[in-house]
């Protein structure tokens, strides 16, 4: 598929050391648009929203961020948080800025979700998931699985 | 029907394209811009640049040091500089990057702003008293398991001079993975008598550029570069009380700042709340526990708010707001100093309000 100017712009700022040191993409090389539909589609299959799965997460960064990096509980989850110094702008631009640091999720079973605060956005936002591969890409499913969310909910 | 659809989308991207590109040849290769003249601050300092750079390189060239920490590619927005006259219309790079009330101001992000005619501008006074240096890595040690202290030795200028509280903005060079340089800022945690020295406390940030390459690339013996020293928190001239808070990395203004008092006073009557998660989050305990035993006016108070199964922690325990607000009484007149994630900050700033410190005595440096 020929990318419009536009998308290959976004697809520079997403690829690894511009904006972050692994970029946002990981080893898909779906140009992004793609990568939104394809999760789009999943999402409405599991019966939720974006907005749902960003509003689940963010409570979740919340609840981190209060304790200061000590685990807090949220969703029957541990929650912890690592903030860092410094913000790092969402690739489409005209976003503002997002703290960086970085939130990780367990469940009970040990399985695990790392997100960042910029993760919650680029879901709400731009129903962007990241890329297969990419260190914070969130699948849809297993996040509804372990937020309760859907018709995962108290999988 | 689709076959027309999608040619006639393909001519269309085909030809924008083109012309983008035949307008970014024509800016580079055919624009002359002539000599222009930068004037900043109304006549304190000006000069002739070439034009046709970007505005943040002109100030560079001239020595002029604009905070910027994605190295001029339009992401970080640090690098924002007020044009008084000239600055023409705000390019459509700039503007997300930018308030509506920024562009009534007529500030432009300066990396994203060309020189192509003479330009009158605004900096903070402090900017131009900021210098480039070139340094050596004298020392890298492990503070915790996700903190390094950097000490590095200044070459070119051999000495440098800033309050407690400054930070530098550090290069961070291409390396694998990362193809152009970026900037990243850090306290100075050494005091100022060091003068020929720089120490840095550097929490490994995940995913983050500078941070990996200072965790997994940075060797003793490597020259470095930066640029410094920025900012504006430091001590007030008052003889009130302080309380400081920090947690992490922000320990590195006050280890600077409690050593600095130390030598040269002010002997201002200081506790200071350090929190941790773990033990094996916590560092300098043991230079700040002398200290606290060697100096009659200062307090350490380090907390943990998690502590681990064998840590053997016999100190205060909790989230460091809630230590805050057991540790310190009336808070009336006296001043707060803050420095660490933006949600820790936010969080002591209520602590202190509701200690009776009003928000023009709290000041601090939130990571941000």
């Amino acid at each position: 598929m020929k990318l419009t100017p536009q998308d290959q712009a976004l697809a520079e700022r997403m690829a690894p050391g511009v904006l972050s040191r692994d970029g946002f993409l990981g080893r898909d090389h779906r140009p992004v648009s793609e990568i939104v539909a394809t999760d789009a589609t999943a999402v409405e299959a599991l019966g939720v929203t974006h907005a749902e799965i960003a509003a689940a997460l963010a409570e979740a960064r919340d609840t981190a961020i209060e304790a200061f990096g000590a685990p807090a509980e949220v969703r029957g989850l541990k929650a912890t948080c690592i903030e860092a110094r410094g913000r790092i702008v969402c690739p489409w631009g005209g976003c503002g800025g997002f703290d960086k640091g970085e939130i990780v999720l367990t469940g009970p079973d040990g399985e695990t979700l790392a997100f960042t605060p910029l993760s919650v956005h680029l879901i709400a936002r731009h129903g962007f998931y990241q890329g297969r591969g990419s260190r914070y890409r969130i699948e849809p499913g297993k996040a509804c699985r372990m937020l309760g969310l859907g018709g995962e909910k108290g999988g | 029907m689709l076959e027309v659809v999608l040619i006639a989308s393909g001519v269309v991207v085909a030809v924008s394209g083109g012309l983008s590109i035949l307008l970014l040849v024509a800016e580079r290769y055919l624009a002359n811009y002539g000599e222009c003249r930068i004037d900043i601050n109304r006549g304190e300092r000006d000069f002739t640049v070439k034009g046709g750079e970007t505005l943040l390189m002109s100030l560079k060239n001239e020595g002029i040091f604009v905070p910027s920490a994605c190295g001029g590619r339009g992401t970080c927005a640090y690098c924002k500089v007020t044009i008084l006259e000239g600055g023409g219309v705000v390019a459509p790079t700039e503007l997300p990057l930018l308030t509506d009330q920024e562009v009534r101001d007529n500030v432009r992000i300066s990396c994203q702003c060309k020189v192509r005619n003479d330009l009158k501008i605004s900096l903070p006074e402090a900017l131009l008293s900021v210098q480039e240096y070139r340094g050596v890595v004298e020392r890298i040690r492990d503070l915790t398991h996700d903190i390094k202290e950097v000490r590095i030795r200044l070459v070119e200028p051999d000495a440098i001079e800033f309050t407690p509280g400054q930070y530098i903005q550090l290069e961070a060079p291409p390396y694998e993975g990362s193809k152009e340089s970026v900037f990243r800022a850090y306290s100075i945690s050494s005091p100022p008598d060091d003068a020929g020295h720089i120490e840095l406390i550097i929490r490994l940030v995940p995913d983050g550029i500078c941070t990996t390459w200072v965790f997994e690339h940075l060797a003793e013996g490597d020259e470095v570069t930066f640029t410094g020293p920025f900012g504006e928190f430091r001590l007030s001239g008052t003889d009130a009380e302080m309380f400081w808070i920090a947690g992490g990395s922000g320990m590195a203004p006050f280890w600077s700042l409690v050593r600095h008092m130390k030598a040269h006073g002010p002997q201002r009557k200081t506790t200071y709340f350090f929190g941790a998660v773990a033990r094996r989050d916590m560092f300098l305990l043991d230079e700040l526990r002398a200290l606290e035993k060697e100096l009659n006016w200062f307090r350490f108070v380090p907390a943990l708010s998690s502590p681990a199964e064998g840590d053997d922690w016999d100190g205060e325990t909790g989230l460091i707001t809630e230590v805050v607000d057991r540790g310190v009484g009336g808070g009336e007149g006296k001043e707060g100093y803050l420095c660490g994630s933006p949600g820790m900050i936010d969080a002591a700033i209520k602590a202190l309000n509701a200690k009776g410190i009003t928000e023009e005595r709290i000041f601090f440096d939130k990571f941000a």
